[in-house]
């Protein structure tokens, strides 16, 4: 297990409400998991302020651009070591 | 007057010395050959034009556009164009808004108005559907945009200057409402011909050649719209601020006047601090889905927020990383009425020539104190200020540190960092009115941002980069925004970036260059249609004229070419576009070769698939699109491009 460091961007956390979690993981395909309790924690929270909320689509890998430390994750067997940082983003356009 | 519907049928042409007004001839032929908006204007001008012409020249046009899907109900489309010759770049500029002027044009019976001469005093344009009035504007001379629209707010439709164009920074811009044709020093000529507003009134609206077919495919275009990752999701959620992150997380954050693709604190300038900490509303442009526009609380106020490029150049690229700050900014500059990106821009080489030592204009990175007061020099052209408003090639051609003036052609860079999004670098490089994104084709939408093909290869770059730039240059033709033309790519590709087909199609992406640079090249072959870019019905249900995706591209390099060629004709060089070397000579990681743009490479390719010697459109070239010029007059214009200084 890692200690490991998920800071969420975009739509993403717009969506969840999650900016940033600590987590304990092996590899990148056990985080999604995790992730989606701590979703559904605090969708929760919010739905009890907010009966109109709707809940998120939970993440997925397939839909996630990952980074870890500053680089492209490869696959979703890639194993993480303690204080690594990961950041999930969606894809975004502007000018 | 014409046959075709979408189209109010006249041309207003206005000389401001003489105090009159008249019709500007303009067929339906003409309408055909060059669909409106800023394709339109490049050819009223390259007929205009001479080569020894300037642009603080009493004879230089203001060329203001919309095009046929401005006022028909379709979606984010009420765009419209300002071009005329650049103080900036001295070559054309093309400046697109969202404000309301091109709805009321068109509502007051024109599709367009070319403005010349110089006023002797201010003065206010006000057109309506059978008049011009020239009114005295002396007692808003001096105001800034925000003050200068609330006086003039019975109008509808406004275009303002502030105190920047009036002191003609050669990056001022013009207002219409909160929106601005910024980029090039549209506002300066304004200032030039003493012209601080044009405002419209009309109640006419154009006829639509099959109403009901058109409002279906307005529902339709709409749902598209709204239901795409793009423009559905991140840009309503985020606005182009939403880019910081991806950004940085490819390394494309221009940061320290472009040395760098990242900054350690660029959270705190990010669209999720502005969107959890600072956003009031969204704010949108007139018949706009999107919704895109940050509304945030200054002094009290509600007013636009900053933009991407802003929050880059003014954040990273300073090395400033107080949101608020660039909040104040932001509307300071809307206030004085420049554009951001090349203020910025400005302000960083000059930043850069002082830490080096080379001259101290009393501005440094991370110092931030004091960039207001430098702002308000530079709109009133005061002291350091009024060397800064002339942009960063002029202050290099003085000062030196060419190889980190960040600029195309005189035009500053967007805040997007190309060595890390190669293909990107070819579109700045290759852009006609200079270091813009947009006319550069935004690539690095495809490099990482939306999509994820291989940011660093050269290869199909040069092909793709000359699709998106005619494409593009036709939606802007059309009237409508270019956001809409991100729904084009498919959104499983952008929503399902690990999605093991999304990584086979992205992987061959580069490798399709040769397919679709015959695409561009014969450019009446493709007949496909392309559901997702539903410009092409709209027009034909709009105007009448019969559109296919063939169209649309002959449209795009109709005006890419015109442009390209008025531009030599006004003096470009042959083989002008290049980059600063600190993009293309240095790595940005010092242990990866490929981190720098390999511009000759790809340049090389681009002419090819354009039809273009050293950077010039061949005379066989534009024979094909439909540009005509007498063949001496083109080898003239040839001859003294080739010619070395």
């Amino acid at each position: 297990m890692a200690t490991v460091t998920v800071k969420l961007f975009g739509v993403l956390r717009m969506d969840t409400h999650l900016a940033k979690e600590t987590l304990n993981i092996e590899k990148i395909g056990d985080l999604f998991p995790s992730l989606n309790a701590q979703v559904d924690k605090v969708y929760a929270e919010n739905k009890a302020n907010d009966p109109t909320l709707e809940h998120p689509d939970p993440l997925a890998y397939k839909h996630t651009v990952i980074f870890i430390n500053g680089d492209r994750c490869k696959n979703k067997n890639q194993r993480l070591n303690d204080g690594d940082e990961i950041w999930l983003l969606s894809p975004a356009s502007g000018g | 007057m014409t046959n075709l519907k979408g189209y109010m049928g006249r041309v207003l042409f206005v000389d401001l010395s003489k105090r009159a007004f008249s019709e500007f001839p303009w067929t339906d032929e003409d309408r055909k050959r060059t669909l409106g908006g800023k394709i339109m204007a490049a050819d009223i001008l390259l007929k205009h034009i001479t080569p020894t012409m300037k642009a603080f020249d009493e004879d230089n046009w203001l060329v203001i556009t919309t095009g046929p899907l401005t006022g028909t109900g379709c979606p984010n489309s009420s765009r419209f164009n300002i071009s005329t010759i650049s103080p900036l770049t001295n070559i054309l500029t093309s400046s697109n808004c969202g404000g309301d002027f091109g709805l009321t044009l068109k509502r007051a019976g024109y599709d367009a108005a070319i403005i010349t001469g110089r006023s002797e005093t201010p003065v206010h344009v006000h057109i309506t559907q059978d008049n011009v009035e020239f009114l005295d504007a002396s007692e808003l001379w001096g105001t800034k945009t925000g003050e200068a629209q609330e006086k003039l707010k019975q109008y509808p439709g406004r275009l303002v200057i502030g105190p920047a164009g009036e002191n003609k920074v050669l990056y001022a811009c013009v207002f219409s409402n909160d929106r601005t044709a910024g980029r090039g020093g549209v506002g300066a000529v304004f200032g030039d011909k003493k012209l601080k507003a044009v405002t419209a009134f009309g109640t006419k609206l154009p006829e639509i050649y099959d109403e009901e077919a058109l409002r279906e495919l307005n529902k339709k275009w709409i749902k598209t719209l709204k239901n795409h990752p793009l423009t559905g999701r991140q840009l309503p959620k985020l606005g182009t601020a939403g880019l910081v992150a991806p950004m940085q997380a490819h390394s494309i954050l221009a940061t320290k006047n472009f040395s760098a693709g990242r900054y350690d604190n660029f959270e705190k300038v990010s669209g999720e601090e502005l969107a959890e900490h600072h956003l009031v509303s969204n704010g949108a442009c007139t018949t706009c889905v999107i919704r895109c526009a940050r509304m945030c609380k200054v002094d009290d106020k509600i007013v636009k927020g900053p933009e991407l490029e802003t929050l880059g150049l003014l954040g990273p690229n300073i090395l400033n990383d107080d949101i608020e700050l660039i909040l104040k900014w932001n509307y300071e500059l809307d206030e004085w009425g420049m554009d951001a990106i090349s203020c910025a821009g400005s302000v960083a080489f000059a930043m850069e020539l002082a830490e080096k030592g080379v001259h101290d204009f009393g501005i440094h990175f991370g110092q931030t104190d004091n960039l207001s007061q430098m702002f308000e020099d530079i709109a009133y052209r005061r002291g350091e200020g009024d060397l800064i408003a002339d942009g960063s090639k002029r202050m290099s051609d003085r000062f030196g540190g060419k190889e980190y003036a960040i600029h195309a052609k005189g035009m500053e860079l967007a805040a997007y960092e190309p060595r890390h999004a190669v293909g990107h670098g070819l579109g700045y490089a290759t852009a006609n009115r200079g270091g813009c994104h947009l006319n550069a084709g935004y690539l690095v939408v495809l490099e990482g941002l939306g999509l994820d093909i291989d940011s660093l290869t050269h290869h199909g770059k040069a092909a793709l980069a000359i699709m998106l730039q005619n494409l593009m240059e036709a939606v802007s033709g059309c009237g409508s925004c270019l956001f809409t033309s991100y729904a084009v790519f498919p959104g499983f590709l952008v929503d399902q970036p690990n999605w093991p087909l999304t990584k086979i199609i992205l992987a061959v992406f580069p490798y399709v260059g040769p397919v679709v640079n015959l695409l561009s090249h014969f450019t009446k072959a493709p007949k496909i249609p392309l559901p997702l870019l539903p410009h092409i019905k709209a027009v034909h249900l709009a105007t009448g004229m019969h559109t296919d995706t063939s169209s649309m591209l002959t449209w795009g390099a109709r005006g890419y070419n015109t442009e390209r060629i008025a531009n030599v004709i006004l003096g470009q060089k042959a083989d002008a576009d290049v980059l600063p070397k600190r993009l293309t000579d240095v790595q940005q990681n010092p242990d990866d070769p490929r981190t720098k743009v390999p511009l000759d490479v790809m340049r090389k390719v681009y002419y090819r698939g354009r039809g273009w010697k050293h950077g010039i459109p061949t005379y066989h070239r534009l024979k094909t699109l439909g540009i005509v010029l007498d063949k001496k007059y083109y080898d003239e214009a040839v001859a003294r491009a080739m010619r070395e200084d």
